[in-house]
This record gives C-alpha cells, structure tokens and sequence, in this order.
C-alpha cells in the first residue's frame, strides 16, 4: 500500500538500512501461572503467547487480529517489555534489545497507545504534564519539553491554548485518544504499537483518528503494529497482517492477499464472520462456533483442529509451522498446506492453493 | 519533518500553567459548608489548647472537698466541678492540649510510615508485598487496644510511650488500606504508559501513584484522630498514658465515671468534648474525599 516515506533515509538512529526490519522477534514465549483450586491443586500455566515469531518491516504498518485471549495485548506488552518473556528474543534494527541496545533506549524508539483512552491518562496531571512527562525523564528541559507537546497537540488536532492545560476527564474519548497518540510521539519513537487503539471510539471519531494516524505516520515516517479485532479497519489501515490464535500465528501475510484468499482455515472463517453489506452474501451458518479452547491446556497438534472443517486426524498430532503455499501468498500454520503432512488435502496439493474459502463456506458463496 | 527537532513556530504562546491540583481541591472544599463549619470547630479546639492559660476562668489543679460535683451553672463553675470540686470549664480547656496531641501526633507519623510501606508494597508487589503486608498481618491480628496496652506496657509508663505505641497501632490499617489503593492504580495503563517511557519506579511513583493513593489514606488516617484520642484515653485509664491529675478529656471522662448517677451532666462533659472533636474531624475528612475527586 504505502513505501517507506522519505523521513526513513534521514532517521539518523537507522542502522540497517530499509531491507533489515525495524522489529524482529523469534520464539517469543510468555507462560502465566495460575494458581491451583485447592491447597496442594497442582498450578497450571496460560499459554498465553507460545513461540511467536514475526518481523516488522520498517516503514510498514503491521496488523494483528484475532479473537480475544489470543494473545494479541499480550504480545504487545511483550514488546514493550512491560512483561519480560520466558523465551524469546526480540530485535530492533538488528540489536538485541537488552543485550546490545539498552532497554531504556529501546524504549524512547518504542511506545504504544492504549486500548482505554481514560485509563492511559493519569487524572491527576494536566494533558500537557502527561505529555511532557516521558521527555523530562529522559532530560529534556521542561520549557523544551512543553513547547514540544504544544506542539505535538497542534499535530493531533488540539488546539495548545485550550486543551494543554485541561485534565483528561475533561475531554472526549476521541481527544483523550489524540492526546495518548500526541504522549507517545512525545519520545520521538520509530515504531508505534497501537493496541486496540481506535476500538473504543464511535465510528466517526474512529475514522478521524485513523486518518490521523496514516497522517502521522507519514510525517514522522514511523511504523505501526495495528492491534485490532475490527477486520473493516485493519484491512483498511495495513500492508501485512498477522492472524493470530490461541497463542500463535496462523497467518501471516501481505493483507490484500489474506484478506483477498485467505490460506488458514482460521482466517478464512474470521474473514466471513464480518457482516457483509450485500443482503445476498449473508452469512447463513456461523463460520465458526464453540468458545476458543481454554490456553491452560490447549489441544494437541494445530490448536485450532476442534473448530475447523477441514481437521483430520493427523491435525490432532503435529503442530504446522508457517509455511507458505506457493511464492507471492501468505504464510499459514496448517497442515493442508504442507505437503507429505499426511493431511489428506496437502497430499493432492497442486498450485494454485485450494480455494478453502470457498469449501468452507458453501452457503456463503452460493 | 523530524520531530528530533523541537519546534518553535510562532503559533506557540507560552501558556500559564494550569492551577495545580491542590489549589483545586482548597477551591472545591472551601465552598463545601459542613467542611467548613467543621474546619471552624477544628481550628477553635486547637486556639482553646493553645490559649488555655488565658482563656480558663480558674486554676484546673485547684481542689476543694466542699465543691464537689456542683452542677452546671452554679455560680464560679458554668460547667460545674468534678469529683475534687476542680472548675470543669478550666479542665476542659486545658484538656484540650493533652487530648489534641494525643489525638494528631500519632496519626501523621503513622501516615506516613504506613503509606511508605503500603506503596511499596503494592507498586513493588510479588515477594515484597507478601513479606509487608504478612508482617503487618501478625500485628493487624491483635485487637487494637490490647495492642497498644502490650506495647505500652513493654514501653513503659509515660506520655511518649503511649504516643509511640498508638503510632505503631495505626500503622498496620493505613499500610494496609495504602497497600490496596496502590495495588488498583499500579495495574491501570497509565503506569504501564509510563514505564513505557522508561521512567524508573520511584519517578513513577512520585509523579503518577502518590497523586492517585494519598488522597484515600489522607481521608482514611483523618478518622483515625478520633480512634487516637479515645485509644489515648484507653492507656490514660490504664495509668499508661497520661496520669492524674493532669487534666485530660479521655483520663477526665474515665475518672468521673464514679459520678454518672449524681451528676450525669457533668460527667459526660469530657465525652461531649471527644465527641465534638471526633465529628468535626471526621465531617472534614469527608469534605475533603468530596473535594479531592476532580471530576466533582
């Protein structure tokens, strides 16, 4: 969709040049204990997020999806190293971050906006000490500081003279979530991680504050990782998608072409779980039913095996890895498209991919 | 642009600074009437303590057999005389010095010991909180008087020793309560926003939890002057505090305790007196709960 602006060439702090990417993690692994029922009840772990592996590409916007528990707001706190990973490694811009990039430099390059636009603000502090707040502590002076979230408000659509000095409470959700975007600016990063940032706001603002956001990022040329469970807005704010389930990724792909042909059986039925707009492409039986499975103890081989159609025995035995089906489409996580799996669809597989959309889905494509 | 570059466009005026949070809340309270009229009340028991020698019609030591438990509103005693015939009105007065300390000293020190552990406990968490907080458990276990007694009586006798052990009384509640508040504001976004910024904890708490958890423990500790007093009165009865005869509300109402069917009136005075100081502090603590909610 958009190239690497401009601004990337002159970032000073760019070490690898525009092929290395910005952001890239191997083997991430976070594990949360859960206390056992009863006094000597044996604890069990979430698999919360087991064995991600991505990369952001710089001046790319990267989008997340997937249902809720699957570990999307978890990666994300991951990156920003709010939680520390069991395993895993993360890199940015071919440094170890906490290795060879120290983790408070990594985070000026670093930030997010937040999901709840309220609780992201500290209602004690004027919307302007909120700003200022991440340059001082990384010793900026304050008059510096101020004329900076100044101007960084003017940026996101607020006017200085009368917002800087209002407390958040005073503001709508929509200028709450400007300001939280404006606070993040403040350090100047090179990667945003939006987080369910635009979900709590009512379409029209939604809308606004997309737009700022492509504005954004072209001017300051950052790069976004788009959390977002709205498939509508993520198809319209990405160049790559990342489908992810119960912990790991499904898909993984350039977004027109998984929006467009979905490889994973997953993604294909969040795809046509969307409303449709044409009364006569509704949707007539639920692309997938059942809660997704409890990640305290997650089904053997493809995790998403008990809820998909194309499932066979083999599915319930090994665990797929991304793999892409032929060069151009996306990467998936499922077994029918890995040849000599075993799985009775790879084993006739022959280029072009089946269209699993369309065995998926017979009532919606009749 | 870069944004490394700070802009300096003339569009950009410098902005007043915004009227602190403080100057808000002094704001807000001071148009709450109940606040007020109980501040008022606070700030003549503390001027009665300080100009008791002036104020008092009559000597509070003086002691006549004669005199003894004369109602109120016999001529030279407006408030009557106690069971040594002392002026009541002088020994109320003066009390207030002695019952006033024994009522604020103890809470302030106890606030902010209680509220430096309570936060670090519930910002630090894990291991650190459990060791806190099951440390203040053992002594939140004892009932609060027989604690304070034990501590006094290990202590030893004396108006120190039974300031020092009502201090140590009140810091198990106020860590605790410190400990909860802290714990709900460390998981909200904007300490996770903040951390994000690369701040260290004790910037963070400084500026985004101290803000956000003194408030709650300020209106929590402020009921505790009233506790105090009565505690204070407690150990006053128990000859661990304060001793005869100095005049003391708490030792007053327990020593005239004798006279409660021959001079109801009279005895009750001291408690009347605790009373009025206990309300005021705990209407103004309300107020200021009401005042320090910015969204009000």
């Amino acid at each position: 969709m958009s190239t690497a602006p401009d601004t990337l060439a002159t970032d000073p702090r760019d070490r690898g040049g525009p092929a290395q990417s910005l952001l890239s993690i191997n083997g991430l692994v976070k594990h949360f204990p859960v206390k056992g029922s009863g006094f000597f009840g044996r604890g069990g772990v979430v698999r919360a997020v087991d064995g991600v592996s991505f990369d952001i590409r710089k001046g790319e916007t990267l989008g997340v999806v997937g249902e809720s528990g699957c570990g999307k707001s978890t990666t994300a706190r991951l990156l920003m190293h709010l939680i520390k990973p069991d395993h895993g490694e993360i890199i940015f811009d071919g440094e170890k971050v906490g290795i060879d990039l120290p983790l408070s430099e990594y985070r000026r390059q670093v930030q997010m906006v937040f999901q709840d636009s309220y609780a992201s603000l500290n209602p004690r502090l004027t919307i302007e000490d909120s700003i200022t707040f991440g340059p001082r502590i990384h010793g900026m002076a304050e008059t510096a500081a101020r004329a900076k979230a100044h101007d960084l408000l003017a940026r996101v659509g607020l006017d200085p003279s009368r917002f800087a000095g209002r407390y958040p409470h005073e503001l709508s959700g929509g200028q709450r979530q400007r300001v939280n975007i404006a606070r993040a600016l403040a350090l100047d990063p090179r990667l945003l991680i939006l987080d369910e940032a635009v979900s709590a706001l009512d379409k029209s603002v939604e809308a606004q504050v997309l737009n700022l956001l492509q504005d954004l990022k072209a001017d300051f040329g950052l790069t976004y990782m788009f959390i977002s469970h709205d498939l509508n807005v993520v198809r319209f704010m990405v160049d790559r998608v990342m489908v992810m389930y119960l912990g790991t990724v499904a898909e993984l792909g350039e977004g027109e072409a998984v929006f467009a042909s979905p490889s994973h059986p997953y993604t294909a039925a969040l795809l046509a779980s969307m409303p449709k707009m044409d009364p006569s492409e509704r949707t007539i039986e639920a692309p997938l039913t059942g809660d997704p499975p409890n990640p305290i103890n997650p089904p053997s081989g493809c995790r998403f095996h008990p809820r998909c159609k194309l499932a066979e025995p083999v599915c319930a035995t090994i665990q797929p890895s991304l793999t892409a089906s032929a060069p151009g489409t996306s990467q998936a996580a499922c077994l029918a498209l890995v040849p000599q799996s075993g799985h009775t669809l790879a084993a006739r597989l022959s280029l072009p991919v089946p269209d699993i959309e369309s065995m998926l889905m017979p009532e919606a494509s009749a | 642009m870069s944004i490394l570059q700070v802009s300096t466009s003339p569009v950009l005026t410098p902005i007043a600074r915004s009227p602190g949070y403080w100057s808000g809340v002094v704001r807000r309270v001071s148009r709450d009437p109940v606040a007020m009229t109980a501040l008022f009340v606070i700030v003549a028991l503390i001027l009665m303590a300080v100009f008791a020698s002036s104020i008092a019609p009559a000597d509070p030591f003086k002691s006549a057999m004669l005199r003894r438990l004369k109602p109120i509103g016999t001529p030279g005693f407006p408030l009557g005389a106690d069971e040594l015939g002392r002026d009541m009105l002088s020994r109320l007065i003066y009390g207030a010095r002695l019952s006033l300390l024994m009522g604020l000293t103890p809470v302030p020190i106890a606030f902010i010991i209680g509220s430096a552990l309570g936060i670090t406990a519930g910002y630090v968490g894990g291991l650190t909180n459990t060791l806190i907080m099951r440390t203040i458990d053992v002594f939140y276990a004892f009932p609060s008087v027989l604690l304070a007694v034990a501590l006094s009586g290990a202590l030893g006798a004396g108006l120190t020793n039974a300031l020092v052990s009502i201090t140590l009384v009140f810091i198990p509640p106020i860590a605790r309560v410190a400990e909860s508040v802290t714990t709900q504001v460390r998981s909200l976004d904007y300490i996770d926003a903040a951390r994000a910024s690369g701040a260290g904890a004790f910037t963070i708490i400084r500026v985004h939890v101290l803000g956000n958890v003194l408030g709650p423990i300020f209106v929590y500790a402020t009921g505790l002057v009233s506790v105090s007093m009565i505690l204070a009165s407690g150990l006053s009865f128990l000859g661990l505090g304060v001793r005869p005869p100095e005049p003391e509300w708490g030792l007053m109402l327990n020593t005239l305790r004798t006279a409660i069917y021959n001079q109801p009136l009279v005895a009750a005075l001291p408690g009347a007196m605790i009373f009025i100081t206990s309300i005021a502090f705990n209407v103004l603590a309300d107020g200021l709960r009401t005042a320090m909610d910015v969204k009000s």
